[in-house]
């Protein structure tokens, strides 16, 4: 890249060097099994890739929105499921960011620097896009509020140690109700549910979360009563291009093994790259790739900048992740066989890229976000 | 505890490439980094200096393109850096890197151990480290694989090609490494972020009292070639050709 400091390069070296050493050869395994990676992870945390985003002030590394996609994207070309895992932290900490006192960053950014994961638990069973359907209730009681609820497909669901949960103070007010608290884990009530057994992103972890009579202090409500759609939507406008740069690691992954397969392997007497078919097919992929990676990259830029940037992080998670499940059919078009099997890693990058297109606000829900933005008056 | 840990700037010899038609080497593409045996040495000191307290001084010499490596030596937990730039150290030989290195110890001082790489991975002369000991006149144990001190007595395993060696000194001692003794840590992001809080001291050749002449390497190069090898080619089909591969391998010398 042309703009990143001395710093900033010394910190790309570092994260290929855990992606590619510590992550990769651990993947296969990790997918295979869907056990939860912990020593890669400890690894990640020790070096401070789980709270990219947490301020300097508050003693994390603080990094823009442009470098936490830079990392992203290496850490997703190395294995997609571990690094949801240590973006889903970061995606936790968003709302604390976002709304939180001074006191709660502290409590919350205290935790995850102490070598911990958190989760965001807004999904419920009857509230996925339309987030104003959400079940779960926190009632006020003196000087506490207590929260009844079931949250589903929860990244980090049993491996996090915080999180940052959606609950209604008023079902009748709907989206006026929704409110964002802080919980932590080890909260008498606080129980893991059905871990999903997933068609991609092995690695990570993905539960159930359950409330039952949680007692929280009322100082962990961030920002006010009713704020909490509020807080849900700033948190996925921050995080959707880290989820277009997870899309576009996928992409380069795909494409610097399809690239390699072509050249190697050889039909008819020559490498199969010598066939303009193709040759075609890997220029595609790489022109849709770089445009990914410039979209997502934009986004960054114009968040750090400090400008409006909701329709563009929409746009690039959408762009990335269906170019993701794009590129990584045409590398198993290119691998054959080969591509189908589970003895080669290519069809991880397809089961992998899939769920680009659904988390953190389907690809369609992203649409009506454009839609929304280019059509206001 | 003092210990001094020496480390070289070098071109990442995996991104040189030699031109096939003139066999020119390609460096523009290069970029540097730590040699990666003293990358090891490092860690040897930062490891042993974690145990038992004390300093670690990352210490190099060259030219000013040195000071660009600044940011990296430092986030590899090391407590300062000290380096030498100037200009007649490019393209340096051991006996010129060794006096230089001999001449800034002595200025940092009181040091108990010196760790280098077993040698640079451009060169890999495996000299600079007992030059610089011998300069120093302190003891000198190669090819360490594995250390442990007991105040300031140090055993050391010795890898060699024949099985290991196990050997005893008192410090000041120097140690070379081998990539065997550790895996050198990962620079995390608040080392990188907090690495150029951490002191790092350029000296001059007049610094150290050094005459910038001395340095100079005593060979002269003319020129700078890639190695190319040349196949024969020659391809043996039919009936006799298993004889045919003998006679010539017979011609050849191998067998």
């Amino acid at each position: 890249m042309y703009d990143l400091t001395q710093e900033e390069q010394l910190i790309i070296q570092s994260v290929r060097e855990y992606a590619e050493n510590v992550m990769a050869p651990a993947a296969k395994e990790a997918d295979v099994t869907g056990e939860f990676p912990w020593e890669v992870i400890n690894k990640g945390i020790e070096l401070g890739l789980h709270a990219l985003s947490i301020p300097e002030e508050y003693g994390g590394p603080g990094m823009s929105a442009l470098m936490s996609a830079v990392i992203s994207e290496e850490l997703s070309k190395a294995c997609a499921g571990m690094a949801t895992t240590l973006g889903a932290t970061g995606l936790s900490c968003y709302p604390v960011l976002i709304a939180g006192t001074d006191e709660q960053k502290k409590l919350y950014f205290d935790i995850i620097q102490s070598g911990k994961l958190g989760a965001f638990c807004l999904t419920e069973p009857g509230a996925g896009s339309d987030s104003g359907s959400v079940a779960a209730t926190a009632v006020r009681e003196g000087g506490e509020y207590v929260l009844n609820g079931n949250k589903t497909f929860i990244t980090n669901g049993a491996v996090a140690s915080v999180y940052t949960v959606f609950a209604t103070v008023d079902r009748a007010k709907g989206l006026k109700g929704l409110s964002a608290f802080i919980v932590e884990r080890d909260r008498a009530g606080v129980s893991v549910g059905k871990e999903e057994n997933k068609m991609g992103i092995r690695a990570s972890n993905t539960t159930d979360v359950i409330f039952t009579n949680v007692r929280i202090p009322a100082g962990h409500l961030l920002g006010k009563e009713g704020d909490g759609f509020k807080i849900a939507m700033k948190t996925l406008d921050s995080s959707r291009a880290g989820v277009g740069a997870q899309a576009v690691g996928i992409c380069q992954a795909a494409l610097e093994a399809s690239i390699r397969y072509a050249n190697e392997r050889k039909q008819f007497g020559a490498p199969i790259s010598a066939n303009q078919g193709i040759q075609f097919m890997l220029a595609d992929m790489a022109i849709q790739t770089e445009a990914a990676r410039a979209l997502v990259r934009h986004a960054c830029r114009l968040q750090d900048a400090g400008q409006p940037y909701g329709k563009e992080a929409a746009m690039c998670k959408t762009f990335a992740g269906d170019t993701a499940m794009k590129v990584t059919t045409d590398a198993v078009q290119i691998f054959g066989g080969y591509g189908y099997s589970r003895d080669y890693p290519i069809e991880k990058l397809m089961r992998d890229a899939k769920i680009m297109q659904i988390f953190e606000g389907t690809n369609q829900i992203q649409r009506v976000v454009v839609a929304g933005h280019i059509l206001r008056p | 505890m003092k210990i001094i840990v020496c480390y070289k700037w070098t071109l990442d010899e995996a991104d040189i490439r030699v031109d096939a038609a003139t066999r020119a080497v390609l460096k523009e593409r290069a970029k540097y980094r730590i040699s990666p045996y003293d990358r090891n040495a490092v860690e040897c000191g930062v490891r042993l200096a974690g145990k038992s307290g004390g300093e670690v001084v990352a210490l190099s010499v060259g030219t000013a393109e040195l000071g660009n490596s600044a940011k990296d030596i430092l986030s590899r937990g090391v407590t300062r850096l000290a380096w030498l730039g100037c200009q007649e150290l490019e393209d340096a030989d051991a006996a010129g890197t060794a006096r230089a290195l001999a001449a800034a110890a002595r200025k940092i001082g009181d040091y108990d151990l010196i760790v280098c790489g077993e040698g640079s991975s451009d060169s890999y002369s495996q000299q600079t480290g007992p030059r610089l000991a011998e300069l120093l006149d302190i003891p000198v144990v190669t090819c360490a694989s594995e250390i442990s001190l007991d105040g300031s007595r140090l055993t050391v395993k010795r890898k060699l090609e024949e099985g290991f060696e196990i050997t005893e000194t008192t410090l000041p001692a120097l140690i070379t490494v081998l990539p065997d003794i550790n895996e050198p840590r990962i620079p995390g992001l608040k080392e990188i972020l907090g690495a150029s809080k951490k002191p790092a001291e350029r000296f001059s050749a007049e610094d150290l009292g050094l005459d910038p002449e001395t340095l100079k390497p005593l060979a002269r190069r003319d020129s700078l070639l890639g190695t190319a090898t040349d196949r024969r080619r020659i391809v043996l089909k039919g009936e006799g050709a298993a004889a045919e591969l003998l006679t010539i391998l017979k011609q050849e010398g191998f067998c």
